[in-house]
């Protein structure tokens, strides 16, 4: 940006595309219902196969794991919306005809982030609740649930605007992205562990923030070139 | 001025372009004819940036300086059939949100939708295909560009549209839209006929046969 003019134009750009998307998705419901129905179907499925978990301490390790999973999953059903919805309907062309790229990216990641904070919203309270699970150091609890789930839809929004001209989109998406988000699964896990127990963590909140830093500096790097046809 | 050479174009084996070339000049009508499947639509996606030639080079430049893909695609005013707008915003909505992109003001999306006549609340999914045609002009014409690329530009409309669209433009080519320039602007159609305009054989107007 060569000014603060073009960086206030550069966000007013961005912040079009997200208010459109948060419109056309509260108007269509389709990630919505999509995220919704995958994390509720999956808490109750969790809750009646094991039980209440959180009581025994042999299970205790396998939250933190079962929590990353459900919220994996759920964003996979719903954040490639993003961009396959674009291409599916044709409004990619109008989108590209009259965006920059870099405001694009900034305003679907924007999408994707809220949409993901939103699921976390909706999931977390019910799998504390259902599981008896209580993080003794709340703030690292809470730092790991915002720092993962920027990676998250990060990782998310890069891999759809990867895939999302490509046919077999779906098993595309999944090929793609779940390497990607291995590292990040594990340090959230890992942060998410210690929060519980009130341990000090294994792994830095830093190298998470480093995680989220490189993917979203390499999503503007490569979308220009994904986004051209 | 927009100069193309040598474009070619295949899709797997079949190939649709085989190097050809045109150039268009401020003012200037370039009417693509050809059958069906002969490459029109092809030409005009390459033309817009939409779609790379597999050999052959675009050159527009606009104030005497050349445009790069990039701000090509997003320099010209695009209509075609595959132009496609979010069915579940209202007409406004839609063009309120692509002037917003553009760094327009909203004025303008109310402006182009009086001007193409169209009810500003109804939801583009409920459009005829006419309306949907009227749509694609107010939101090419919408940022003033002085590169038009039309696909098969009266398709689907009544006669009332089509006249809007030939009054469209030969305003756009005699300069009088606002974002045309000196010497009026450029325009490229594809049409399975000429698109008469009644323009005088000095205006410079050539066809381009596929």
């Amino acid at each position: 940006m060569s000014s603060r003019s073009d960086f206030l134009d550069f966000l007013a750009r961005s912040g079009a595309v997200l208010a459109k998307d948060w419109r056309t998705e509260l108007r269509s419901r389709y990630a919505l219902n999509s995220l919704a129905l995958f994390a509720f179907s999956t808490l109750v499925t969790v809750s009646m196969a094991l039980g209440p978990v959180g009581s025994s301490p042999l299970a205790q390790p396998l939250l933190p794991v079962i929590l990353w999973l459900i919220l994996l999953f759920a964003a996979t059903a719903g954040l490639p919306r993003t961009f396959v919805g674009e291409e599916e309907t044709h409004t990619a062309i109008a989108l590209r005809l009259a965006g920059p790229p870099e405001a694009v990216f900034a305003g679907k990641l924007g999408f994707a982030l809220s949409l993901t904070f939103a699921l976390e919203i909706l999931v977390v309270p019910l799998f504390l609740a259902m599981t008896d699970l209580s993080p003794k150091d709340p703030g690292l609890f809470v730092a790991t649930l915002a720092a993962c789930g920027f990676g998250l839809a990060a990782g998310s929004t890069l891999v759809a605007a990867m895939v999302a001209q490509a046919r077999g989109k779906g098993t595309l998406f999944a090929v793609l992205l779940l390497p990607m988000l291995v590292p990040l699964l594990v340090m959230a896990v890992a942060l998410t562990r210690a929060a519980v127990s009130g341990e000090p963590p294994v792994v830095e909140i830093t190298q998470v923030l480093l995680y989220d830093g490189m993917v979203t500096i390499g999503g503007f790097l490569l979308f220009p070139a994904v986004w051209n046809p | 001025m927009l100069t193309f050479s040598d474009l070619a174009r295949r899709f797997g084996r079949h190939v649709v372009l085989t190097g050809q070339s045109g150039t268009v000049a401020p003012g200037q009508l370039l009417t693509v004819l050809g059958r069906n499947g002969s490459g029109k639509s092809t030409l005009l996606r390459i033309l817009a940036g939409l779609l790379v030639a597999d050999r052959g080079t675009v050159e527009y430049h606009e104030d005497g300086r050349p445009l790069s893909l990039g701000e090509r695609r997003r320099a010209v005013g695009y209509v075609a059939p595959d132009l496609s707008f979010y069915e579940d915003l209202s007409a406004l909505e839609n063009l309120q949100f692509f002037a917003r992109l553009r760094g327009l003001p909203s004025t303008a999306a109310e402006e182009w939708l009086a001007r193409v006549d169209l009810p500003p609340e109804r939801a583009a999914g409920a459009l005829s295909s006419g309306m949907r045609q009227r749509l694609r002009f107010a939101f090419a014409l919408m940022a003033r560009p002085r590169l038009l690329l039309l696909d098969e530009p009266v398709q689907n409309l009544d006669a009332v549209g089509a006249t809007l669209v030939r009054t469209l433009l030969a305003e756009h080519l005699s300069g009088g839209g606002a974002g045309s320039g000196a010497g009026g602007g450029l325009a490229v159609v594809a049409n399975p006929e000429p698109l008469d305009l009644g323009r005088p054989a000095e205006s410079g107007d050539h066809v381009l046969t596929l």
